[in-house]
């Protein structure tokens, strides 16, 4: 992993295309901007994480009765 | 084409119904390859069934069936893999978990997109963070059984 040290107003450059911008520090919090070209995906890790996890959960077979009858119980308006 | 389930057994997929995913489910990147199967007539729900690997489905369903107001916005980078011009080729489905407690909720953070024309989808993530991960669908069978003790009740 290269590491950087930046201050605030400082930014590094990622390819000549995105920009990640050191905006404000307080206490242990880091607020960044962040410059890309609209194609490129920018995401809090953790969130990935969540939405990996619950794909995980969603995706198990270890119940296949259970989950048979929550959908079969289940109607909309 | 046949295709292997755990689910419902070997299944007889059309070529035209298979949707490539040019980027697999959240942490399934590496299954590319999907039908939808119906789960039962009766209810909303379908699995979202991978042909490359038997054991690996997830149920789906239509959010505008539970949730009138929900707005998807795909981004320019997921428009451009799906080759997607026009919203209206574009179907969404969110992905539905069942806990063991039986608790169900759906996934309106990263919902399916597919463009139906070409038949490429891909589950996206909303830069809106008012779509939780979990919305829970129970509390819409309370109020169906409200609604329906109501009528049983009026009909009484």
């Amino acid at each position: 992993m290269l590491v950087l040290a930046r201050k605030v107003g400082q930014s590094i450059v990622i390819n000549d295309n995105v920009e990640v911008l050191v905006i404000e520090v307080r206490g242990d919090q880091v607020r960044l901007g962040i410059e890309a070209p609209r194609t490129i995906p920018v995401h809090r890790k953790e969130l990935l994480e969540q939405i990996r996890a619950q794909n995980v959960n969603a995706a198990g077979d270890s119940n296949p009765e259970v989950v048979a009858k929550a959908l079969n119980d289940l109607a909309f308006d | 084409m046949k295709a292997e389930t755990s689910r419902f057994g070997a299944i007889e997929v059309e070529e035209s119904s298979i949707i490539k995913m040019p980027r697999g489910p959240i942490g399934f990147e590496q299954y590319t390859s999907f039908v939808l199967v119906e789960h039962r007539p009766d209810t909303d729900f379908s699995w979202l069934q991978s042909t490359e690997e038997s054991s690996l489905a997830f149920v789906v369903v239509d959010p505008s069936k539970f949730y009138a107001d929900y707005e998807v916005e795909v981004s320019d980078a997921d428009a451009e893999k799906l080759n997607l011009k026009s919203a209206s080729d574009a179907s969404v489905l969110v992905v539905v978990t069942v806990s063991s407690g039986e608790e169900i909720t759906a996934n309106l953070a990263a919902p399916v997109v597919i463009n139906m024309k070409e038949m490429l989808g891909m589950q996206v993530i909303l830069q809106d963070n008012r779509y939780p991960i979990k919305h829970p669908l129970v509390a819409i069978v309370e109020k169906c059984a409200t609604k329906t003790e109501e009528i049983t009740a009026k009909a009484a």
